[in-house]
């Protein structure tokens, strides 16, 4: 962490000033940020235990919202397709996208196409993305179970149309989709490494991958942080991908969180329930994150 | 494939060894070669739907799902182009959404940028948890919260605005997150130095830090653009009357009229991804390469 | 200091919101007795809430005749998203901003409306509508009513009659049970590839209604909110084997490229299709624009369970939901009596006409309503069609209550899991009946 100025004095009035400097920076955000979205957040905690409506009052209800959670088998369900979307997601484009910005952070031709290219799906609507990689994934008809019917592959995956399947589908699109996206951060991370450090790494008789372990990746480590954070917290929220691919389905093989807090909260207007799952959701993310975070504080020490 | 490649090309960047045997060079040609065909691999395969997208763009509605996939129409309908701007509204939905893009990005970088200063360069009791608080909000689902947050828009009369988008967007925890990052990969000497020649912490984020950070700057404003331009479920809720309407609402809201009529759908998708695919383009060569040495000297 | 101010803002905005909270839960009390068809000599205009505007005339429609019959009551239409037309209305009125009247889209949501208060009791303008306007009893709870049903949907059997031709097979009779009708689309499906025809025998959409919308109507003692869901058995079987057999396109290719049953049916992919009613004004409107291609067609009751409900002699049984307008009953005191007239002209005869005009089926049913509707161009006028749409015995596709939606979400997902053949109707359907255990009838 980046040292602060020690060497003046002490003292509360320093303090003061310190306060009134940081809150004086920080406040043309946080007051829009405060009204805007901290206080619905607060109020949805607030939500969580009652048994609101949309409609009329909230007649709080205790942990009652909890309870009923734990014993929800579609929770369950929900829960356990979120964390197999995650455990694959998060690697995997980690490592695509860290291996796209390493590779196109050169000046190789046509660098500036292939990017813009990586970052096209991300620009994409996402209804267009859905019905493109349906009909790709269509297992009579598709290109992708030609292909592998070509290649000798006798029962091809139903993919979107099977239960099992399907989560596979929807990951491969989801890295498809976002790869470019954190291409771009890894690249511009990489770019305010100082060629000095590799300069000098080279000098010491370092050869490529030393250099990469020793300069890129602790140099890109404030990036790095950033984009697992990101990428941690966007694949347990994930959710216009599935609604529109799949739908949760077939049957609930793609059902995940943010589709469990929207069919309870908007299909079938339960919102204190979904807010008490929200809850849950924003649980797991923050207790990710810290952890994250921690590792990342030792780190730097 | 990608390490020893990446290794490669990572040795290959930074020239200036100075000893140019015959092997390395051999080495180094086979390594480029390599590269570009992963390179035209990856492009492929993420190009792939995208040209199916195109292809459909200039069919009739019948030839589009057809089976078997047909790459090539049989006659290019350019008239689909022409055809979507009489039947859909798009001039007011690019005008929208142009307008939503511009002023969120703006209002994010600016107090974006601002607050992350405060937040890594400035220490003072309570910055941590509150920082946090920011990081937790983006952890909490849009959807659980959207009701209160729309019944407090209303109440504040912004709802079926242009300003309910930007109160929701421009003060977002992301942006602040993203700079805070990078502002913590400069290093604290560059502005003792300033603080000693008597710079006020402001003039050190105006005339140090920002001007350092212009990639990270760079990569908010693509983000922030594209994240607005992307934007589906707060149009849906907040702008109601068709002439508010941003591109994706104005997307769904054609395929659900028009929902036989793929050829014309896959003509809007593309038409909706092409602004932002040529600001990229154009832009990221300054996006993305930022100011080559800038880099900390000393 | 900072801890405070931020403390400080916290608990203002969260009073503001508490109070907001409570003032926005309207009372549900009855309106003051008033004569439906008094209406204020001054000049009214009220709100109505209808979605795509563009491309559903009936609202227009709605709003024009009354006008017309009503100089001094403006009607404002306010558009909203078709697809996502009850989150938004569950916004606005949730925010204290939605429109005057709106219209219940479909019986599955009509439940948390009313249980929210949401609805103006209406029961002094529905008394003075026929009786035998179909869904009244719909939007009844506890003898109070609280919307006016204007349209009422019914499933039929769509059929191409050239298709059958080129196949050399005798059109529908009403006849039909479903038995009959799987064979009849084997036979279709055969025949028509002999003739070269890539057509197939008949097309069923994806949707979960489209078999258990059946089931529940034509099944005897079924009911959705036992969660007991064996009723749905005979119905799948048939439905999976119809796919299996090829004489219709597999519930995967149907969704991952997206068909859309008007194309389906109306460019000739299909030689039958059972569909609801407002599928007509679609269909002609296409065949004029081209869309559709120009083909002789005709609608035919639906099969049935069994044949004591088939022939002309007896009344075939359908589902299909009402769909209806209600009151916000945060609506200013002095428009309501234009509203409640508002409410009592879409029930009745005029409003009917004006809609079977435009290829909607109304929920008032006369000999004047049907020969408007078969007046329009376009329809088929022989008499299996004017059969088929006067005389059915339509059941709701959803019950009124609380753990509605709930099952049929359930249902939805046991539909996807059956039809995509990833699981069994056997364990499908036990599995739908545990959660429904488990997760709604008892909460």
């Amino acid at each position: 962490m980046s040292s602060t100025l020690t060497a003046r004095r002490p003292g509360s009035s320093f303090k003061r000033r310190n306060t009134l400097l940081g809150w004086s920076f920080i406040l043309p955000n946080f007051v829009g940020f405060a009204i805007f979205t901290l206080i619905p957040v607060i109020w949805l905690f607030y939500i969580a235990f009652t048994d609101w409506n949309a409609f009329g009052k909230a007649n709080w209800v205790g942990v009652a919202n909890f309870t009923r959670l734990i014993g929800d088998s579609s929770f369950h369900v929900a829960l356990k397709n979120t964390l197999y979307y995650a455990v694959f997601h998060i690697p995997l484009t980690l490592a695509i996208s860290l291996a796209l910005a390493l590779l196109l952070n050169s000046k190789l031709k046509g660098v500036a196409f292939f990017r813009t290219a990586a970052f096209f799906p991300y620009v994409t609507s996402i209804v267009a993305i859905a019905v493109v990689w349906n009909m790709l994934f269509s297992p009579d008809t598709g290109p992708i179970n030609q292909l592998l019917r070509a290649l000798g592959v006798d029962n091809p995956p139903g993919w979107t149309t099977s239960a099992d399947w399907s989560m596979p589908a929807v990951i491969v699109v989801g890295t498809w989709r976002e790869m470019g996206y954190y291409m771009l951060l890894f690249l511009a991370g990489l770019q305010t490494i100082p060629r000095q450090l590799y300069e000098a790494a080279r000098m010491d008789g370092a050869n490529a991958w030393q250099r990469f372990r020793n300069v890129t990746v602790p140099s890109l480590r404030p990036t790095t942080f950033f984009i697992t954070v990101m990428l941690t917290i966007g694949s347990f929220k994930v959710f216009d991908l599935i609604l529109v691919m799949t739908n949760g389905g077939p049957g609930q093989s793609t059902l995940v969180l943010s589709q469990f807090i929207y069919t309870k909260g908007f299909m079938e207007n339960q919102l204190g329930y979904a807010s008490s799952s929200s809850i849950v959701l924003f649980l797991i993310c923050i207790s990710v994150t810290v952890v994250q975070f921690l590792v990342n504080k030792r780190r730097d020490a | 494939m990608a390490t020893s490649t990446v290794t490669t090309l990572v040795g290959d960047l930074h020239p200036g060894s100075g000893r140019s045997r015959a092997p390395r060079s051999a080495r180094r040609r086979i390594g480029r070669l390599v590269g570009y065909v992963a390179l035209v691999i990856a492009a492929v395969g993420v190009l792939l739907p995208f040209f199916w997208m195109l292809m459909s763009s200039l069919k009739t509605n019948n030839e589009v799902f057809t089976i078997p996939v047909q790459w090539i129409p049989k006659t290019f309908v350019w008239q689909n182009y022409v055809e979507i701007w009489q039947k859909s509204d798009m001039t007011t939905w690019l005008k929208n959404t142009m307008i939503l893009s511009v002023v969120v990005t703006f209002l994010q970088v600016f107090t974006g940028s601002f607050a992350a200063y405060g937040f890594s360069k400035v220490r003072f009791p309570g910055r941590d948890a509150l920082f946090l608080a920011y990081i937790g909000t983006i952890a909490v689902p849009w959807q659980a919260y959207m009701i209160p947050q729309f019944i407090l828009m209303s109440k504040l009369h912004l709802s079926n605005t242009l300003w309910a988008i930007i109160a929701l967007q421009a003060f977002g925890a992301f942006g602040v997150f993203l700079m805070k990052q990078f502002y913590e990969t400069v290093p604290e000497d560059l502005s003792e130095a300033a603080r000693i020649d008597g710079l006020s912490e402001y003039g050190i984020w105006r005339r140090i830090i920002l001007p350092l950070s212009v990639p990270a700057i760079a990569s908010l404003t693509l983000l922030t653009i594209v994240n607005t331009w992307n934007d589906y479920l707060g149009p849906l809720i907040y702008l109601r009357s068709p002439e508010l309407w941003t591109i994706q609402i104005g997307l769904k809201t054609f395929i659900s009229q028009y929902n036989a009529e793929y050829a014309l759908i896959m003509t809007g998708s593309v038409l909706s991804v092409l602004p932002i695919a040529i600001i990229f383009m154009l832009g990221q060569r300054y996006f993305v390469e930022g100011i080559a040495t800038s880099g900390v000297k000393g | 200091m900072n801890r405070s101010i931020a403390t400080g803002l916290g608990i203002a905005a969260a009073v503001t919101l508490a109070l907001a909270g409570c003032s926005s839960s309207p009372d549900t009390g009855t309106a003051t007795t008033s004569s439906s068809a008094g209406v204020t000599a001054e000049p009214v205009t009220i709100s109505l809430a209808g979605w795509s505007l563009a491309t559903t005339p009936e609202f227009q429609t709605l709003a024009d005749a009354f006008h017309a019959a009503n100089p001094n009551v403006t009607v404002d239409l306010k558009e909203y998203d078709a697809t996502n037309y009850d989150t938004q209305m569950i916004a606005d009125l949730a925010a204290g901003s939605a429109p005057d009247l709106y219209v219940l889209k479909n019986l599955k949501n009509f439940f948390t409306y009313e249980d929210g208060g949401q609805l103006l009791d209406v029961s002094d303008v529905t008394s003075t509508l026929d009786s035998g306007t179909s869904g009244l009893d719909a939007y009844t709870v506890d003898g109070v009513s609280y919307a006016v049903p204007y349209r009422q949907d019914s499933w039929y059997l769509y059929y191409n009659k050239d298709l059958f031709d080129a196949a050399g097979i005798a059109y529908p009779d009403g006849s039909w049970t479903w038995d009959d009708y799987v064979s009849t689309a084997k036979e279709l499906t055969t025949a028509l590839a002999a003739s070269g025809s890539p057509a197939l025998g008949t097309y069923e959409h994806t949707w979960q209604s489209v078999v258990q919308g059946f089931a529940l109507a034509q099944t005897s003692g079924a009911d959705l909110l036992s969660g007991d869901f064996s009723y749905l058995k005979p119905y799948y079987d048939r439905a999976v084997a119809l796919q299996d057999s090829g004489a219709q396109v597999t519930f995967g290719t149907a969704t991952t490229n997206s068909l859309t049953y008007q194309a389906q049916f109306g460019t000739q992919q299909a030689a039958m299709m059972p569909m609801g009613s407002w599928y007509v004004a679609t269909l002609l409107a296409q065949q004029v624009t081209g869309d559709a291609n120009t083909f002789t067609w005709g609608i035919a009751p639906i099969p049935q369970l069994d044949s004591s409900t088939t022939g002309l002699d007896k009344t075939p049984v359908t589902f299909g939901d009402p769909t209806g307008i209600g009151i916000n009953p945060a609506i200013d005191e002095s428009k309501i009596d234009a509203a409640k007239a508002f409410l009592a002209f879409a029930g009745g005869e005029d409003a009917a006409k004006a809609l079977a005009a435009i290829g909607i089926t109304p929920a008032y049913a006369s000999d004047v309503v049907t020969a408007a509707y078969f007046g329009l161009t376009g329809v088929p006028t022989d008499d299996l069609s004017k059969f088929a749409f006067s005389t059915h015995d339509t059941k709701p596709e959803n019950p009124v209550s609380s753990s509605t939606a709930g099952i049929q979400n359930i249902l939805s997902d046991a539909h996807t899991a059956i039809m995509s053949e990833s699981q069994d109707v056997d364990s499908a359907l036990s599995d739908a009946a545990s959660r429904a255990a488990n997760e709604v009838l008892n909460q």
